[in-house]
């Protein structure tokens, strides 16, 4: 920031979400909220079957009904692949639910009856709904290189967890599963293609709408030149709105009837053919000394991809981050397994693998300083990860940018406030009083837990950004990202808006055009922020140069030493000034381009926290009714207090779901979900909402942009261990299957007795 | 497999009625097909996109608007439901650019992230901003309750409409 800037820096401060007013007012466009002349709707054919071969398909009466334009097929769609084990439609489905055919026709009820005259010949295959039974030897193979994604497991792994063992003086051990939870974005998928001859558009809730363009071109075998992808609002996806074949599947109808096409899943069709959190079985073991130093963590995770590969090596990674480097320790090892089922697909949401290995890692601590006779939080106290990082030697050379999520040691974090976050959350829930909670005569015990969490997160791909100042004196900012309902947008115009030296109001952004847009990476693993932030503060700063350069000519000055930009225009120490609008006139609009790969090459950027809460559990109904709540975060310098605010709030609220309600349950029998719906996938509403208290940690990230670290999924990480924590020292219960249902709060406590 | 995923209707008779119905003010006069929902005259025929198709069964809010004053999921009233009703959607909300101090409220208060569910909860507490209770925050909540929202912005919406209660009773 400027020293000469006349006005309030923005950053810091709780500017207005920059796209609320038209979410407000109802003029916000979300893509289902588009129509164009002589529109299509689209409708798909979905398999009834978990597992089967497509032998053949009768179209010849659907295709003759009124007002049927086109039906696409597995045996007439060209080659191209959605993902590499996803064709565009395949004659082999592995779900039910999975695509098998879709029609395009005058209105949505035409769709729909053509779909019920299309007949199907299906050779019904043997099928799996879970893992164990997909790694059975005998199982049949849903994919061809077998049910075992790569043939073996994810190994990674510092130092050697036979020598920690031997130095353990116990040994700690357990297992834990998390559930099939769904994201259930409020906005299905939906996509709106238009063809004119030789170019495509298309419209759709996306998360990265420059990878979502290379994915149509190499789906359709276009080139990406020809194809726009339009980005309108998006009713959120929480990392689960990755490509799927509902666009792809829009774009070739419209390219084969040459009139626009939308194609709208329904509820039920976004929870099958949508993506969900794996679920998750992991065996988790610790080694420790007496004194409680860890000598040794060794875990395995078998996740759950179901019928198709998605992001899943990518999570199975994720899950794996806190077992690695969330305690000091020299021997820790780390064995993931990715396995099919024919079950919906699995993906990115929110917070990837981290809360699944978060939930075994944090129950597994709590059972550890239990064993030692230490308090939970010592026991976090003497172990966390500090400043400097893990114990070992650097193996990333020199030259080269450390990995957000490593195992190797000998690289310190770029910052690390997880101690103060430690620290701030024990003072605000009063951890003193924990040993001395008194439960009164009645159902109702009372009982305090907590934990903590390490996030990657920050520094994303290469990103670009655009800036140019205007006819009108005012700013655009040129990005291709998606504010997927985080806000990204606006910090990053706070972000240019204090480079530049002016308002924030002053800052336009243009977005979601691939057109119009440099390419920018995804919205996805909370690297927005960090990366998108970088390069507009560069792009900002060079148009701050580009201008000053200009009006030097202009006032007539010799040196730009003494000029800087206020909210009017260009001032010189002496009292010399230029409008914006004059500059322009004169110079004509000024525009600069900037693109970086943050990143660092000598610390690891990562973001803390630790969530503690206070509960009642109801031991005649096995509710649990949350009494407080606080989430204390280190994401390094918060750009925008209220939307921060509203992430975390938000982010733990989400999971409140995944720790007490959300499963998306497999019949074993047919493979058919039995609850795709929100009155039966009981998600929480305003009534589960408790009181969450925000603590942000004092913290400036060295690297990030004004100081900023990753914010958007950290919040989804704590949330399940520190109930399950807290509910164990309130009843003595230790719950290790989530979610923590009344039944299962029952049952357990009963088993205890 | 379900019956939302196959087709509920293959009859092609003529089903349509000419329906006279008020929204936002507007008197309509539309030829409309008896087996629509309320959601979808005012989506595809009317063009008003503010209430949104989240579920279309009724267990979301997204759709929500007012009938004859009353909060309804318009995914769930047929067309035949509407002859000679008031509807008011957010779009008929504000007043010549002027926003209703719910809108505002909802601004200032981050009352939304992605924005898929606002408008359903503002038009969930436009009868408790109208009537003259003062409702506590149980209330409050107990009305928005039929409304989900997945970024779970649900804090910053209590907060929303208890400021916009405020604003209402310092004016
Ligand atoms: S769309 Fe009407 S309640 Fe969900
Ligand atoms: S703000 Fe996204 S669903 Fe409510």
């Amino acid at each position: 920031m400027s020293e000469q800037s006349t006005h309030a820096p923005a950053v810091g401060t709780s500017y207005i979400r920059t796209d609320l007013e038209g979410k407000v007012l109802g003029t916000a466009e979300y893509t289902a909220d588009i129509a164009l002349p002589n529109m299509l709707h689209a409708r798909v054919l979905r398999s009834p079957h978990p597992h089967a071969n497509i032998l053949g398909i009768e179209i010849g009466s659907a295709t003759k009904l009124d007002g049927v334009f086109d039906v696409l097929t597995p045996f007439n769609v060209p080659e191209g692949k959605v993902a590499p084990d996803v064709p565009i439609l395949d004659s082999r489905v592995r779900f039910v639910g999975d695509e098998v055919a879709v029609v395009a026709a005058v209105d949505i009820d035409q769709a729909k009856a053509a779909i019920d005259l299309i007949d199907v010949c299906y050779e019904v295959l043997p099928f799996s709904t879970n893992v164990h039974d997909s790694l059975n030897s005998a199982s049949f193979p849903i994919h061809s290189e077998g049910n075992l994604v790569n043939g073996g497991p994810l190994i990674e792994s510092r130092g050697s967890i036979k020598e920690g063992f031997d130095q353990a003086d116990y040994v700690v051990e357990d297992s834990f599963t998390t559930p099939d939870h769904h994201p259930a974005s409020l906005e299905p998928r939906a996509a709106l293609a238009s063809w004119h001859g030789t170019r495509l558009t298309v419209w759709k809730p996306s998360r990265g709408i420059h990878a979502d363009k290379n994915i149509l071109a190499s789906a359709l075998g276009l080139s990406p030149n020809n194809i726009a992808v339009v980005g309108p609002a998006m009713g959120a996806g929480y990392g689960s709105k990755d490509e799927t074949r509902t666009s792809v599947m829009a774009a070739l109808l419209s390219i084969r009837t040459g009139r626009p096409v939308k194609l709208e899943l329904d509820r039920e069709e976004e929870f099958l053919a949508g993506r969900r959190r794996h679920s998750t079985y992991t065996e988790i073991k610790m080694g420790l000394k007496k004194d409680g130093t860890i000598t040794a963590v060794h875990a395995k995770t078998i996740m759950d991809t179901g019928a198709y590969l998605s992001s899943g090596p990518g999570v199975v990674r994720r899950a794996g981050q806190g077992i690695l480097y969330l305690y000091k320790c020299a021997n820790v090892k780390y064995e993931g397994q990715l396995v099919y089922t024919n079950t919906p697909t699995a993906g990115s949401y929110r917070a990837l693998g981290a809360p699944q290995g978060h939930f075994a890692l944090e129950s597994l601590s709590d059972k550890a300083s239990e064993i030692l006779n230490m308090d939970p939080l010592e026991f976090r106290f003497k172990n966390h990860v500090g400043p400097e990082g893990q114990p070992g030697e650097r193996t990333t050379p020199r030259n080269q940018i450390i990995d957000t999520q490593p195992v190797e040691g000998g690289v310190p974090f770029s910052s690390n406030e997880l101690r103060q976050c430690l620290k701030l959350g024990a003072e605000a829930i009063g951890w003193d009083r924990r040993d001395y909670i008194e439960n009164a005569a009645g159902p109702i015990r009372r009982g305090i837990g907590m934990s903590m969490f390490i996030y990657r997160g920050g520094p994303g791909g290469q990103s670009n950004a655009e800036i140019s100042l205007d006819q009108d004196g005012l700013f655009t900012l040129n990005v291709g990202f998606m504010d997927v309902g985080e806000g990204s947008s606006t910090v990053v115009i706070q972000m240019a808006a204090d480079t530049l030296g002016i308002p924030p109001a002053m800052v336009r952004i243009n977005a979601g055009h691939t057109d119009k847009t440099p390419e920018s990476p995804m919205t996805a693993g909370s690297t927005l922020t960090f990366s998108a932030g970088h390069a507009a503060m560069q792009a900002a700063k060079d148009l701050k140069d580009a201008i000053i350069n200009a009006s030097l000519k202009l006032i007539g000055l010799g040196d730009s030493e003494g000029l800087y930009l206020t909210p009017n225009g260009v001032k010189s120490k002496c009292g010399e000034s230029i409008s914006f609008l004059d500059i322009v006139h004169n110079a004509g609009p000024i525009k600069t381009l900037a693109s970086v790969t943050p990143g660092s090459k000598d610390y690891i950027v990562n973001s803390f926290g630790a969530h503690f809460a206070e509960i009642e559990v109801d031991t005649e109904t096995g509710h649990i009714e949350i009494i407080k709540y606080i989430a204390v975060h280190d994401s390094g310098r918060i750009i925008n207090p209220r939307l921060a605010e509203g992430q975390v709030r938000g982010g733990v609220s989400q999971m409140m779901g995944f720790t007490f309600l959300e499963d998306m349950e497999i019949d074993p029998h047919s493979g058919v979900a039995l609850n795709a719906s929100f009155l039966e996938h009981k998600s929480p509403t305003i009534m589960e909402y408790p009181q969450i208290e925000v603590i942000f940690a004092d913290s400036i990230d060295p690297i990030g942009p004004f100081g900023a670290k990753s914010l958007g999924e950290p919040p989804c990480i704590a949330p399940a261990p520190t109930i399950a924590n807290a509910l164990y020292h309130a009843t003595g219960v230790r719950i290790n299957d989530l979610p923590l249902t009344p039944d299962s709060v029952l049952l357990a406590m009963k088993n205890l007795l | 497999m379900d019956s939302h995923l196959t087709s509920d209707r293959v009859d092609m008779d003529d089903n349509e009625t000419t329906t006279k119905f008020i929204v936002n003010g507007r008197e309509h006069s539309l030829k409309i097909d008896n087996r629509d929902t309320l959601l979808d005259i005012l989506r595809d025929h009317l063009r008003l996109t503010g209430a949104k198709k989240g579920c279309d069964l009724g267990e979301c809010g997204a759709c929500t608007v007012l009938l004859d004053g009353k909060v309804v999921n318009s995914c769930q009233i047929l067309a035949a439901r509407i002859k000679d009703k008031d509807i008011r959607t957010v779009e008929g909300l504000s007043q010549n650019e002027t926003l209703h101090p719910l809108q505002l409220a909802f601004i200032e208060n981050d009352g939304g992230q992605c924005g898929y569910c606002t408008p359903g909860f503002i038009m969930a507490a436009y009868p408790l901003f109208e009537s003259e209770e003062e409702p506590s925050t149980e209330e409050i909540k107990l009305s928005l309750a039929g409304n989900l929202c997945r970024c779970n912005a649900y804090g910053s919406i209590i907060d929303s409409v208890a400021y916009a209660l405020e604003i209402k009773t310092n004016e």
